[in-house]
This record gives structure tokens, sequence and C-alpha cells, in this order.
């Protein structure tokens, strides 16, 4: 496969470059969000598509964004998108926004769709940018529902929502709470790391041209790394 | 310099054009939403109020109305539906409850609680049908007395503001503050101190006798009608004939038992538990006694005890058996305690000799209430011992 084909972009998400086994982004919601998986479900997918929406703009407006206020244009457009999501689920979907709850204006602060308008889409074109939120946001869902199916079956004893015989009534409610899902998190990115032989690309990704501060600190503190 | 001002003028476009889709945003789903939250709150005003239709948020600001009460919604046909806040067994029980047009009580849920049951869900049901005449009649829950009496107040606040949200005035005086005020008009010379005066015997159509505490008088209440008398028992005031007479009569019997009272006060060693002794005309003696039940040696750390003893009343004889025997005052746990105000329990004690009064059959799960009960009777034989030989 081709690393820098359409076909890349969008699959790199899944395995490969998963936001949330790889990059480690969004973690606190991956916590919250995967007790059980509809709401995991409804997570990822409202993720997804303020990823694809923010991944867009913000590769067409990047041209014209300079480079010492872009964190703050990123926050605003992505801030928008979610307010606007916020409101077209609560109009159309009700059920969905009251599952989602303070979850979903904390979209916005959500370190994937950040991360990726910072090392993606500012330097792409608008089709590879909105092929990698797509691809982004369903490794995100993906990520979600492998945790929650892990832990909703055996901490809550149910199967997006329905009873399940023999484990409801012999419950590990350990992964029902925050450290339980701190544990099977860390066993997933193990898990993640054995399946691609550890040769994920994260390195390249967190080098001193993608760091946010890059601008600031002139790449003194790489700098002062490597003399070390 | 002109780096800067890009800067800024991007940024500022960016939240400019942000902004300008987000008001176009709301401006499409604001309405929906809006009308999804009314149709949830309709919702659950309509488990209440089933024949309620569309209800419409009342401005309470606007009106006096009782402090318990948090929200009201007017119903399309002219009953309320509305949302109180009281305390039951924990402070903060919400209740709503709904009202149609002519003061009756449509349905009652308890929204949330901290009660410990968990029967104030289904509590309110009970109230259905009830209006401000006959709603304090609803059973209450066994052992759970400050729940239910949360809810009662919370439905009687209801009732109230209903009335005055109609355009209606309702009393919001408490039992105690209406009490205070009538006998205040009955007696004013009293300056509103008033003390209950025991009644050895009920009076004829007489329900209640106080006495004011400065010795100005009597106020006696037969059926609502509150009638002052002077200290030798004279109406006082222009009174219809027969009420006159009634009066009259019941105060030369309060009269007649104060001649037979006995100053306990000449007995240092006359025991706790009574409180006054009268002697008889026909030689037996009747006491008054306080028994310690649950009220003084009860509570817990949320409720501390009433301080409310158990008023009995016995007559016994001169050596010393026990003729009758009947509670008059008890204010213990209802439903529990509350027994020892039934004949079936005080009646036991007939025809007891200090030998054997204590076999009886104790009130099952109420042992603070019973031993309380006993060992109060129990001094009547001592205070006998003490009290022969006295004319």
């Amino acid at each position: 496969m081709k690393k820098n084909g359409s076909l890349y972009t969008l699959l790199k998400g899944l395995l490969l470059e998963n936001p949330v086994f790889v990059l480690v982004l969004g973690t606190c919601p991956t916590l919250a969000m995967t007790k059980d998986l509809i709401s995991a479900l409804g997570m990822g997918l409202a993720a997804t598509a303020v990823l694809i929406c923010s991944n867009i703009v913000i590769s067409i407006l990047g041209k014209f964004i300079p480079d010492s206020v872009r964190i703050p244009c990123y926050i605003v457009v992505i801030a928008g998108f979610v307010t606007l999501v916020q409101m077209l689920i609560h109009a159309y979907v009700p059920d969905v926004y009251e599952m989602l709850g303070v979850f979903l204006p904390l979209i916005t602060v959500n370190c994937i769709i950040l991360g990726r308008a910072e090392m993606f889409a500012a330097k792409n074109n608008v089709g590879k940018s909105a092929l990698d939120g797509l691809g982004m946001g369903l490794g995100f869902t993906l990520a979600l529902l492998s945790i929650a199916i892990i832990r909703e079956p055996f901490g809550a004893g149910t199967f997006a929502g329905m009873d399940i015989p023999f484990l409801k009534d012999h419950t590990i409610a350990f992964l029902a709470q925050a450290p339980g899902g701190f544990l099977v998190y860390g066993i997933m990115i193990a898990v993640v790391y054995k399946l691609t032989h550890g040769k994920a690309p994260y390195k390249k990704e967190f080098s001193c041209d993608n760091c946010p501060s890059a601008a600031l600190c002139n790449k003194s503190a790489c700098k002062a790394k490597e003399e070390n | 310099m002109s780096k800067h001002i890009k800067s800024i003028a991007v940024l500022t476009v960016i939240c400019a054009v942000v902004s300008l889709l987000l008001a176009a945003t709301h401006h499409i789903t604001a309405p929906i939403i809006e009308q999804q939250e009314n149709a949830k709150t309709n919702e659950a005003l309509l488990v209440v109020y089933p024949d309620g239709g569309d209800f419409e948020q009342v401005d309470i600001s606007k009106y006096e109305l009782p402090s318990t009460i948090t929200e009201a919604f007017k119903s399309e046909n002219g009953g309320y539906a509305i949302k109180v806040t009281v305390s039951g067994y924990q402070p903060n029980m919400v209740i709503l409850c709904g009202i149609d047009k002519d003061g009756v009580v449509t349905g009652a849920t308890c929204i949330s609680s901290g009660e410990t049951l968990g029967k104030e869900k289904t509590y309110g049901e009970n109230f259905v049908g009830k209006s401000a005449k006959d709603y304090d009649s609803v059973d209450t829950i066994a052992n759970a007395t400050y729940t239910t009496q949360g809810y009662k107040n919370a439905i009687k606040d209801a009732l109230n503001a209903a009335v005055i949200l109609g355009g209606g005035t309702a009393d919001l005086r408490s039992e105690e503050e209406i009490l205070a005020d009538n006998l205040n008009t009955a007696l004013p010379q009293a300056n509103g101190e008033f003390e209950t005066v025991l009644l050895l015997e009920s009076l004829e159509n007489i329900d209640k006798v106080y006495t004011a505490l400065n010795k100005q008088g009597f106020v006696f209440v037969s059926s609502e009608n509150f009638v002052a008398t002077n200290t030798s028992g004279k109406v006082l005031g222009e009174t219809d004939a027969t009420l006159k007479e009634t009066v009259e009569n019941a105060a030369s019997k309060i009269l007649e038992w104060e001649k037979n009272k006995i100053d306990l006060t000449k007995f240092d060693t006359m025991p706790q538990a009574v409180k006054e002794a009268y002697k008889n005309s026909d030689g037996n003696f009747t006491f008054i006694l306080h028994g310690a039940g649950y009220g003084i040696n009860g509570g817990d750390k949320y409720h501390p005890a009433s301080g409310k003893p158990i008023v009995i009343k016995v007559v016994a004889s001169k050596s010393g058996k026990i003729i009758s025997c009947i509670t008059l005052e008890q204010s213990e746990t209802a439903n529990i305690g509350s027994a020892c105000g039934d004949e079936k329990f005080y009646s036991q004690f007939n025809g007891k000799t200090e030998n054997n009064y204590s076999q009886i059959d104790a009130i099952s799960g109420a042992t603070i209430t019973t031993n309380g009960y006993v060992t109060a009777i129990g001094d009547v034989f001592s205070a006998i011992k003490i009290l022969k030989g006295v004319s």
C-alpha cells in the first residue's frame, strides 16, 4: 500500500495510526464513554462528523491562517462545529443528545480533532484531509467499541443494553469503573502494539515539526535533548 | 506590524463567520428544541394531571404563595400542576401535585427525595380525588411518620397555592397560628398565653378548654366556637343561649374539679409521674400521670424525641386498686407506640393492684412506650400510700 495513497490515508486511522491506541489521543472520552456500546457508538460518530468537517475547513483555511494564531483559529472552528452538531443532535435526535450528555460539548477539547487539524489537515489538501478525518473518526469509533465490547458484557452484564443471562449475575464491577477502563485500555494498547509489530509511525508524527510549540521554542528543547 | 494585523484580522473573520453559522443554526433548531423541552415537561405534568392538556408555566413571583412552592403550571383546563419542596425524613423532598379547577387532587408523585423507604413514589396516588376537606384523612405510611407528614404538608400547600393562583384567597396560617388567633380574639386579657386544661371526663358538646396563664379566665371550644368565661365560670360577652348554658355547665364541672384537686407541692416525696391528684366525693383518687414513653426516652440523632409525655388518667380506690385507666393524650410513633392510646391496651390495668399491675401484654415493637406506661402506673400505688389519711 502506498504511503501517500488515498486508501492508506483512509485506513491508517483504523489500526496503524489509530488515534486512541497508537497516538494515545482522546483518552478522557475514551474512558468515559466505553461503559456501554450504544454511547460508545454515539460518541464515536459525533466525533467523526466533527472531525471530517473541521479537517475540511482547516485544510481550506490552512493557507490563510498565520502561524501565530493558528491554534485559536482551529479551536474556534472546532468549537463552532461541535456546537453546530450539538444543536442539530438536540433538535433532531434528542435521545442521543441525552445519552451523550456533557461529553458532547467536550468534543471541542477532544485532542484527536485538534491533533489531526495540526498534524494533517493544515498541511494537506481538502480531499485527503476529509479522508483522514473519516479514517481517524472511524478509528476512534472502532477503538471505543473494542473497549466497550469488553467492559459492557463483563462489567454490567449487558450487550448494547440487553441482559446477558449468565454474566448479568456475575458482573465484574471494577470494569464498569474508571480504573477498569484504564486496565482494558492499557491491554488494548499492548495488543495493537503487538499487531503492528511496533511499526506504527508515531515517532515521525511527534517530531519537533509537529509540536504546537515549535515556532515558539525554535527547536531549542530538541537540540538540548540531542546534546545530552 | 502588518503580520500582527493580519493575525487579528484572520481570527476576527473566522470568529465572525463561525458566529454567523451558529446563529443561523440556532435560528432553525431553537424552536424545535423548545418544542421538545415543552413536550417533555408536559409529559411529566400529565402524569399528575392526566386531563390537563397543554400546560403553561406560571410566574409564581407575582403571587403570595406558600414558601414551599417552587414551580407552577397552569393547565388549559383551568387546573394547576404545582411543584412543592418540603422536608420529609430528609430535606428536599420534591412533590409534583396536579389539582383540577374544582380544587380536587388529580395526582401526586414524588420527583426526587432522600427518603429511606421508597414508598413515597407511589404514596401520592392515595391523594387522588381528595380536596382541601379530606386530604388529611389519607392513611399514614407505616414506619414513615415524617415522610407522610411531609407529603401532607406538600399537598396542603399545593391546594392553597391552587386557590391563590386561581385568584382566590387561602388561609396560609398554620393550625397553631389559627388557634392562637382564635383564643386571642375570645379572651384578649390573657395576652395570648394559654394552657390546655386537662379534661378528667369528657364535657358535653365541649371539644377543648384553655385557661389563661395569668388567671383571667377560660376559653371553651364548642364545635369551632370559641367562648370565653371569667374565673368563676360566667360567660363573657354576648352568646346564644344554648351555647352559653353548655359552656357554663362545663365551667362549673371544671371548677368542681379544681376544688377537689390536691396540692401536691405539700408532698415532697410524691413520685415523678404523678402530675395531678384529685380526691373524689366518693373517696376514690383520680390521678393524672405523665408516662415517659418514646416521646421522652426515644428519638434518634436525626429526630430528637418530641418531649411529649403520655398523659394517663387513673381512678384508684383508697385501698390501692385501679378502678379505671385511660390514655388521655399520646404522641407516640404512629402505628407502633400509638397503640397505648387503644382501649385494648389501657383497659388491661383495670382492677390491677400493686402486686400484679405489671402483668399485662406489652405493645409489640414499642418497649420504650410500654415501659414508660407501666412505670407511671406503678407510681399510682406509692402516691396512694402517701395521700392516705389526707382528707
